[in-house]
């Protein structure tokens, strides 16, 4: 069973930097990407970091990329793989205020600032519970579907033991999603305020 | 439409949600096997005048016996460990290497045997490829290894690997053997952090819930220096409560009392200027919360302390008393219905030495084969393990010579 997990972390880990590469690819590039170059190269790109390449290396590529980042939460992952669907609608500023919102006041009450530990809390508290199930029945109200699946998504990986963790918080948060959050909030911040100083609003006479 | 179908799905997930947290094990009490023992041999002969008091004479009684762990020729050796074996024997652990943080660095393991008194060549229980290959992840080097008995009786490894950074990056892992560890299963990760899951590390012994899973005292030390009690199920960490905060206390020592009462002593890293002392930590629900109490008034130096209790209700506690170095490493007794501790056994003590000649004396880890003796082993100069061998006659003497006045005790071992 342990074995399993290990292959089902590395395709998942593999297929996820596969479609940060072809989005970087897409960034840089001028034209868009159709969904048929964008399959090959997740096969191709998936199938270099999953198996081992020898050169001196005692791992496959992927190894390395999760030494270092550990598993990502499902969250995450479904929120990179979804981006490279046609179609695909970003998600929502008012998720990424309160994913940044959370990170600000979970991971330094987390890493020992204080007692109280909410990390603890996913490893089985009914409230926790509540508040995940609460927070995705906003999304679903707020008309963001897309927000309702995957956080049901990682609540069944967690019951079904999918990743090496049996807390809730992995599934559904990791420092890559709340970093994202962070940065987007933030942006949206700086242009909102860099659009009002064009607009010469800080400058109308009273 | 399409939300409707994801309020419905949610509502299936929430269902197996709710199903998956009522099919977890409630928390349980702590595990206290030798307390009707204790009871029962606590006939110690309290320290009377009275003449027919019965105390082994001291030519009867062998003095504490040294040995070597086994040299693996590696130039850095350091953070071993104990556990009995169900014949009677000691298993060894301890990392060896080119220096602490080598990539070459090996967990070796040695059995001892307690009547020849001699250890058994050294084996190889991980290295950082097998480490690797195992958790299917790139490590950079392994630290301290602890073993634990599993309630069915195979015993756990735990285990600190690295992939980046230094020892503030730490994971722990662990490893099951079925034949008393000659032969591991695949290794595998305890996540215990949600920060990549890095610094956490283990030192101290694990200890057992009555329900036979393991509570497993951890640190962490990184941003924070604090530690943790986990909760732990096979191979996965399935609770955990914090036992200290801020950036104080790492390596925490569990001493349990009775099913729900429990303390932690810690090594203090604290800042200069602080009190340089054991942090104590104390639950009085089987580790659900934990609460800072008094420090106790030993002398710490930011190194590792470690302990364990007797049968006759005594406890053990082998240390580095002083606040500066670890060039002095002591084993301190307490009768167990105070905390007082005294000195009865100076291990290891380079006081005399120039500044730039003494060892360092450090990492002490103790155990018991049967509940009365004890083994110790520690680094030295880490360059070797010690193992130093305390039998349960020459405890049981001293513990009836514990009567100098608590007072003086304590402001000796303060200063």
């Amino acid at each position: 069973m342990n074995h399993l997990m290990q292959i089902f972390a590395l395709v998942e880990l593999s297929i996820t930097c596969a479609v940060v590469m072809t989005l970087l690819l897409q960034k840089t590039s001028s034209q868009e990407l159709s969904l048929i170059t964008k399959v090959i190269m997740i096969l191709l790109l998936g199938n270099l970091f999953f198996w081992p390449l020898g050169l001196g290396m005692e791992l496959p590529l992927v190894a390395y990329v999760r030494g270092v980042i550990g598993d990502l939460s499902i969250v995450t992952m479904l929120l990179l793989w979804t981006s490279l669907l046609s179609g695909n609608k970003p998600a929502p500023l008012a998720y990424k205020v309160s994913v940044a919102c959370i990170a600000i006041v979970f991971y330094p009450l987390a890493l020992g600032f204080g007692m109280i530990d909410p990390y603890a809390w996913g490893y089985g508290s009914i409230l926790f519970f509540i508040a995940v199930l609460l927070f995705a029945v906003v999304c679903g109200l707020a008309n963001w579907s897309k927000g309702v699946w995957m956080i049901a998504i990682a609540i069944l990986a967690w019951a079904a033991h999918w990743h090496e963790s049996a807390n809730l918080w992995d599934y559904l948060l990791d420092p890559f999603l709340a970093i994202w959050a962070l940065m987007a909030v933030f942006g949206v911040f700086y242009k909102r305020r860099r659009d009002k100083a064009r607009s010469g609003y800080f400058f109308r006479p009273g | 439409m399409s939300r409707v179908i994801a309020l419905c799905f949610l509502l299936l997930a929430a269902v197996i949600g709710f199903l998956h947290i009522d099919s977890r094990p409630a928390w349980a009490p702590f595990a206290t096997n030798t307390v009707a023992l204790a009871e029962e041999e606590l006939e110690v002969p309290a320290p009377s005048k009275s003449k027919n008091q019965i105390v082994p004479s001291k030519a009867s009684i062998a003095s504490p016996i040294s040995t070597w762990l086994p040299e693996t020729n590696a130039p850095s050796v350091h953070a071993a460990s104990l556990i009995a074996l169900r014949d009677g024997t000691i298993r060894a652990f301890w990392f060896a290497g080119s220096r602490e943080g080598a990539a070459d660095v090996v967990i070796n393991s040695a059995v001892f045997d307690s009547k020849s008194f001699n250890w058994s060549a050294p084996t190889i229980v991980m290295d950082r490829v097998s480490a690797e290959k195992g958790l299917s992840r790139y490590i950079a080097k392994l630290g301290n290894p602890v073993p634990a008995r599993m309630a069915d009786g195979r015993l756990q490894l735990f285990f600190v690997t690295v992939s980046i950074g230094g020892w503030a990056g730490s994971s722990i892992s662990s490893v099951i053997s079925d034949d008393e560890g000659l032969t591991w299963g695949n290794p595998q990760r305890l996540i215990g952090s949600p920060l990549i899951n890095i610094s956490t590390l283990v030192k101290s012994p694990a200890i057992a819930f009555s329900d036979g899973r393991l509570g497993l005292p951890a640190y962490h030390e990184w941003i924070g220096r604090f530690g943790e009690f986990l909760r732990v199920d096979a191979g996965q960490v399935i609770d955990k409560r914090r036992m200290s905060s801020g950036r104080d206390a790492i390596q925490p020592l569990v001493f349990v009392n009775d099913t729900q009462d429990a303390a932690a002593y810690f090594r203090q890293t604290r800042r200069a200027g602080y009190a340089k002392q054991v942090p104590v930590s104390e639950t009085l629900n089987a580790g659900q919360s934990w609460e800072s109490d008094t420090d106790l008034l030993i002398a710490n130096p930011n190194s590792a302390v470690a302990g364990l209790r007797l049968n006759s209700g005594a406890r053990i506690l082998v240390l580095n008393n002083i606040e500066i170095g670890r060039h002095r490493l002591v084993l301190m007794m307490s009768d167990g219905k105070s905390s007082q501790w005294q000195v009865i056994e100076v291990v290891e003590d380079d006081e005399a030495l120039p500044a730039d000649q003494r060892k360092e004396f450090s990492y002490p880890y103790l155990i018991s084969a049967d509940g009365n003796d004890v083994h110790l082993v520690y680094t030295w100069d880490r360059k070797k393990i010690r193992h130093r061998y305390f039998s349960g006659a020459w405890l049981k003497r001293a513990q009836g010579q514990l009567d100098i006045p608590p007072t003086n005790v304590i402001s000796q071992e303060a200063k």
